[in-house]
C-alpha cells in the first residue's frame, strides 16, 4: 500500500492542496476509488484519532485533518457513485434544539463520511421535527443526535419519542453522543447506542447496520 | 470578614477568618428572583438585583456582571439569536468575520456608546453602588481565543491558525484592544476586578496557546493590572496542558474546571498563585448530594493547599438544588485557609 502515501501523509497533515491534488492524479491514473479510501484516508483518520487521543493532536489539527478527508472524497465520491458502489448506509446527523455547540458533531459528520455512509447535515440547534422529515424524505437509517448542554439533554429523548409516534422508529437506528451523554442515559431514552467519539461512531454505525 | 475583604486578603496573603467563596452563577442567580435569562443579560438592573440577591442569600464574596459572551459581538454588528429564557448565542454560520477581509474595516468600538457593552458597563456601577460596601465587584471581558472565535466562528478560527496565521495575530490583537477598553470602562464604573473568559483556549495544543493565546491574555492581564484591576481567569474545558503559561499570565487569581488537577496546578503555578474551583457543576453541583459537594471541596481544598478559593469548575448550573449550593457556602465559611508555608 505504498503507491499513494503521500495522500496518507497529506490527510494525517491536514493539508488539504496536496490530499486533493494528489488525490486527482491518483483517480487520473487509473487508482480503485474505494481503495484510496480504505488503504490511505480511513487509516490516516484512524491515526488522527489515536493521535488525539495521546494529546499529541488538538481540535484545530482534528478539524484539518477532517476537512482534508472531506474535500478528497468530494472528488472521489462522484466516481464511486458511478462505478455503482452503495453507500453503507444514510445517516442524518444534528445537534439538538437549544444547542448551539457544533465541532464534535462535525467531526462525527466527517468520519461517517469517510466511513462510506451518506450524511445529511441537519446543523445545529436543530428543530425536533427535521429528524422525522429527514428519515421520511431521505430515508436516512441511522439518525445521530449530539449535545454538550446538560439541559437540552431531554430533547434527545423527545426527538426518540417523536420518532416513535411518528410510526418511523422500526425504519432507523438512534445515536447519541456529547460530552455530557453516558451509556446509561442512552439506555434510559432508548437510543440504540451511544458513542463517546468520532472514531467510534463508524464502527458502531457499522454494527448498527448490519444489527 | 467581609466578603470583599476575604477576596483581597486571600490575594494578598493576609489573615483569613475562613475559605474565600467564588462560585459564578448567571442562570442559577436569574431564576432565584423569578427572572427571564433574556431579561437578565438585556437588563442591568436585573442582572443588578439578582446577584445581589443570590450573593446575600447564599454569602457569596462577590457579585459579577458576567452574563454571556456576546455582548461585545453584538455591539459590533454581529447576528445575534436573543433567547426568552436562555443567554444569547452569536449566529456562527453567518459571523461577522465568516469573510476574513472585513477585518480590516472593523474599528473597536467606544464601550460607552454600544448597547449591550454599555448595559454591562452600567450593571458594574450598579453592583458597585449597591453591593460595594462588602461585596467584591467583578466585570467580565472575553479573552482573545474566546472573542476570536465570536467574531469569526470557531470552526473557522481553528482551521484559520494554520490556513492563515497572520489573519489570527490581527485579529487576536484587535479583539484586546476591544476588550481593554471593555476593561477599562468597568474598572472605571467601579469593578474591583476582571474576570477574563477564554473558553475557546482550552480547544487548542499547548504550541498553538504559546504562540498566538498566551502573547495576547498577557497583553490583556498587564493592560487591567495597569488600570488598577485585578484579574481572574476563566478557562472552561481540558486546561492542565496551558497550566504552565497559565500561571505566568500574572493573574490575581486562576479559576480551573473540574476535569482539571488542582494539586498539579499548584505544583506548576507555584505557592503565590490563589486558584478557585473545581467540583463538577453537573455531577456534583447539579446532580449530587450536600454530602458529595462538601467531599468533593474538602479534596479540593486538600489538593490546593493554601491560597484556595471554593468554587465550582464552572457556572453553577441552573436547577441546582438549593441545599447543594448551601453545602457549597457551609464549606467555605466553617473551614480555616491552610496556612502558608
Ligand atoms: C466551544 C464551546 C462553546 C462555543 C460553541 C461553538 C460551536 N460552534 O461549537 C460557544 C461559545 C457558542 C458556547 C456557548 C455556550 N456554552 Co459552551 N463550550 C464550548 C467548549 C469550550 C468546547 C466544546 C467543544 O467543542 N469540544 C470539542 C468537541 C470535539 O468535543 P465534543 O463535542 O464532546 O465531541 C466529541 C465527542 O463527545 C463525540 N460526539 C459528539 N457528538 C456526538 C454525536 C454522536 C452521535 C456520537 C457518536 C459522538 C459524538 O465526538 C466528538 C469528537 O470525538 C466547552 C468546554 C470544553 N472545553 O469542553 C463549553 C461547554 C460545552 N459549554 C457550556 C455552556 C454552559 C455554554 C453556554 C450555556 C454558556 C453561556 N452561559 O453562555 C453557551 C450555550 C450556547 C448554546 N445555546 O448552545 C458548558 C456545558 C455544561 C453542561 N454540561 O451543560 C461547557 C462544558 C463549559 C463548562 N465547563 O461549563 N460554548
Amino acid at each position: 500500500m505504498s503507491e499513494w502515501n503521500s495522500l496518507y501523509d497529506a490527510i494525517l497533515t491536514g493539508d488539504d492542496k496536496t490530499a486533493t491534488a494528489v488525490t486527482e492524479e491518483a483517480l487520473e491514473k487509473g487508482a480503485e476509488p474505494l481503495e484510496l479510501v480504505n488503504q490511505y484516508m480511513v487509516p490516516a483518520m484512524d491515526e488522527v484519532g489515536k493521535r488525539f487521543e495521546e494529546e499529541e493532536y488538538f481540535i484545530p489539527e482534528m478539524l484539518l485533518s477532517a476537512r482534508a478527508m472531506e474535500r478528497s472524497l468530494a472528488l472521489i465520491q462522484p466516481r464511486l457513485a458511478a462505478s455503482g458502489a452503495k453507500p453503507i448506509g444514510r445517516v442524518a446527523i444534528g445537534t439538538v434544539k437549544g444547542d448551539q455547540h457544533d465541532i464534535g458533531k462535525n467531526l462525527v459528520r466527517s468520519m461517517l463520511q469517510g466511513g462510506g455512509f451518506e450524511v445529511y447535515d441537519l446543523g445545529m440547534d436543530v428543530p425536533h421535527e427535521k429528524f422525522i422529515e429527514a428519515i421520511q424524505e431521505k430515508d436516512v437509517n441511522i439518525v445521530c443526535l449530539s449535545t454538550l448542554l446538560t439541559t437540552t439533554m431531554p430533547s434527545m429523548k423527545t426527538i426518540i419519542d417523536n420518532i416513535q409516534q411518528a410510526g418511523l422508529r422500526d425504519r432507523v437506528k438512534v445515536m447519541v453522543g456529547g460530552a455530557p451523554i453516558t451509556p446509561e442515559f442512552a439506555d434510559q431514552i432508548g437510543a440504540d447506542c451511544y458513542g463517546d467519539s468520532a472514531y467510534s461512531a463508524v464502527k458502531l454505525a457499522r454494527n448498527l447496520i448490519s444489527a | 470578614m467581609n466578603g470583599r475583604e476575604r477576596i483581597f486578603a486571600v490575594i494578598q496573603n493576609k489573615e483569613l477568618d475562613c475559605l474565600p467563596l467564588m462560585p459564578i452563577t448567571m442562570m442559577f442567580a436569574a431564576d432565584r428572583i423569578g427572572a427571564k435569562y433574556g431579561d437578565y443579560a438585556s437588563d442591568c438592573r436585573i442582572l443588578a438585583e439578582a446577584q445581589i440577591r443570590t450573593a446575600e442569600e447564599y454569602d457569596f464574596d462577590y457579585v459579577s456582571a458576567i452574563s454571556d459572551p456576546a455582548r461585545e459581538a453584538a455591539d459590533l454588528g454581529a447576528n445575534i439569536h436573543y433567547f426568552d429564557d436562555q443567554p444569547p448565542a452569536i449566529n456562527e454560520a453567518n459571523a461577522l468575520l465568516a469573510d476574513k477581509t472585513r477585518l480590516a474595516g472593523l474599528k473597536p468600538i467606544d464601550p460607552s456608546q454600544g448597547r449591550r457593552m454599555s448595559d454591562r458597563v452600567q450593571g458594574v456601577a450598579l453592583l458597585k453602588e449597591r453591593a460595594g460596601s462588602d461585596k467584591l465587584i467583578e466585570g467580565w471581558v472575553e479573552g482573545p481565543c474566546a472573542q476570536g472565535a465570536d467574531l469569526r466562528g470557531i470552526n473557522r478560527l481553528m482551521m484559520d491558525f494554520m490556513d492563515d496565521p497572520n489573519f489570527v495575530r490581527d485579529l487576536f490583537a484587535f479583539a484586546i484592544d476591544l476588550e481593554l477598553k471593555f476593561a477599562r470602562a468597568q474598572i472605571e464604573a467601579g469593578a474591583d476586578l476582571i474576570g477574563v473568559g477564554d473558553a475557546a483556549a482550552s480547544l487548542v495544543g499547548p504550541a498553538l496557546y504559546k504562540e498566538f493565546v498566551f502573547p495576547e491574555e498577557k497583553r490583556l492581564v498587564d493592560g487591567i493590572h495597569e488600570m488598577g484591576g485585578m484579574v481572574r481567569l476563566h478557562i472552561c474545558g481540558k486546561t492542565k496542558k496551558h497550566y504552565e503559561g497559565m500561571g505566568k499570565l500574572g493573574c490575581e487569581t486562576v479559576d480551573l474546571d473540574w476535569m482539571n488537577p488542582m494539586d498539579a496546578a499548584r505544583e506548576v503555578m507555584g505557592p503565590d498563585q490563589a486558584l478557585c474551583g473545581n467540583i463538577d457543576p453537573v455531577e456534583v453541583v447539579k446532580n449530587g448530594t450536600p454530602e458529595k459537594v462538601w467531599n468533593g471541596l474538602a479534596e479540593c481544598h486538600r489538593q490546593t493547599g493554601p491560597k484556595y478559593i471554593v468554587g465550582a469548575g464552572c457556572e453553577i448550573p441552573r436547577e441546582s438544588p438549593l441545599e447543594n449550593v448551601r453545602a457549597i457556602t457551609e464549606y467555605a465559611r466553617s473551614n480555616q485557609p491552610v496556612a502558608m508555608p
